[in-house]
């Protein structure tokens, strides 16, 4: 079970080489990264995972797109849109992650699509810089979005991931501080941990239903 | 109010906290007012009078903070939700707590390297390089290192626009050699 940040954006679109997000992820007890544009990679021991954020594209260049990621062992996440779309998007085969659920309509994710990413193994992140940077009504209508998406997850279960999505090294928070901060909207010790690890969860292979006894 | 007798007085837990990134000069007061903001936003004013947040002292890059006992752990969520001090972006990162001050100052001086002001080479400990003369590059871009920390450097990009504050690493950077010119120049 590896504890994975989920999203963090290294130079240049931030202000931290990926080296130094390696290096202070370790020191906050993380084992490895998601991060935007970058080959694949094992730094002091933290593996670099590539990640490929898409948003504000239509469902039908997604699946285009992940056709051409298809293979390469990148993580895919996909900004949510209405509710059509993210049920297109969790039911695509590729899709890794749904992101933004802070910023979506209240309606955008809802019982269906939960089902549907369950069924797909698609996660929805919990992104964590709207608590960390935002105040006022961004914060509480973030918290909000994940109270009500803990309810769904209690219910159906679909993966959930962590990401701190910092643009630089004082943006990312330990996990003793994400677990204090998801504890904000009801998530216990426990379902950090196995959000933390949600990364892992939804990159490995899907077993086979059917089993071939020879 | 007279001072009651210490049997009687609220009891208290210090914590101490690492300011990042090192080396930023920081008022106790500023600090304070931006962990007031911080516990007063995530919390409201009750729960920030019951907290009683306080900032003491700043200490070699590191600050010891003060609330009531029982709060710490709402205490130190509103302190990862801090990430600015006036116009400087920076993080508080909560280290120990403890239920005197005294044993906080001891474990700043087993964090803090004995001779912060010597200039330190890679891998050492923290300081400034001001003894060695090489410029360094990341990428094509001249940097000039203002904080090295173990193999974690803190560098600003030289030019007159983008002088931002760069996180790498020694194994980023790239030495800018005055010998690899060639002769005929």
């Amino acid at each position: 079970m590896k504890i994975t940040d989920a999203c963090v954006y290294p130079y240049p679109v931030g202000d931290s080489s990926v080296r130094r997000f390696a290096l202070e992820a370790r020191s906050f007890g993380y084992d490895s990264i998601v991060a935007a544009d970058t080959p694949t990679a094992v730094v002091c021991g933290i593996t670099v995972i590539p990640g490929v954020f898409l948003a504000g594209i239509p469902a039908k260049d997604v699946q285009s797109r992940v056709k051409k990621c298809r293979g390469t062992g990148t993580v895919i996440a996909v900004q949510v849109g209405d509710n059509g779309f993210n049920r297109a998007v969790a039911s695509t085969n590729g899709v890794h992650i749904l992101r933004g659920i802070h910023a979506a309509d209240k309606r955008a994710f809802d019982h269906v699509a939960a089902k549907i990413s369950a069924d797909n193994n698609t996660a929805l992140d919990i992104d964590l810089s709207p608590l960390i940077f935002g105040r006022g009504h961004l914060r509480q209508k973030a918290i909000h979005r994940y109270i009500d998406l803990m309810i769904l997850y209690r219910r159906f279960e679909f993966p959930l991931t962590i990401s701190s999505s910092a643009r630089s090294v004082l943006g990312m928070r330990a996990v003793r501080e994400v677990t204090g901060l998801c504890s904000l909207f009801g998530m216990d010790e426990t379902d950090v941990q196995v959000a933390l690890a949600g990364v892992g969860r939804v990159t490995e292979p899907a077993e086979s239903i059917v089993k071939v006894i020879t | 109010m007279s001072i009651r007798p210490p049997t009687l007085r609220e009891k208290r837990r210090y914590l101490l906290a690492v300011i990042d990134p090192a080396g930023t000069a920081i008022e106790t007061k500023d600090l304070y007012y931006a962990v007031y903001e911080a516990v007063v936003s995530l919390f409201g004013d009750v729960a920030a009078e019951a907290m009683q947040p306080s900032v003491l002292a700043i200490e070699s890059g590191h600050a010891i903070l003060r609330c009531r006992r029982g709060a710490e752990r709402e205490f130190a969520i509103a302190l990862s939700t801090l990430s600015a001090c006036r116009d400087c972006t920076l993080a508080v990162r909560v280290l120990a707590v403890s239920g005197t001050i005294e044993s906080l100052r001891e474990r700043i001086a087993t964090l803090v390297p004995q001779e912060p002001d010597a200039p330190t080479q890679e891998g050492a400990g923290e300081g400034v390089p001001d003894a060695d003369p090489c410029e360094y590059r990341f990428g094509t871009t001249p940097v000039e290192p203002v904080v090295w920390h173990g193999h974690k450097v803190d560098v600003i990009e030289k030019g007159f626009k983008n002088t931002r504050r760069l996180f790498l690493t020694t194994e980023d950077l790239e030495k800018i050699h005055a010998t690899t010119i060639p002769d005929g120049l």
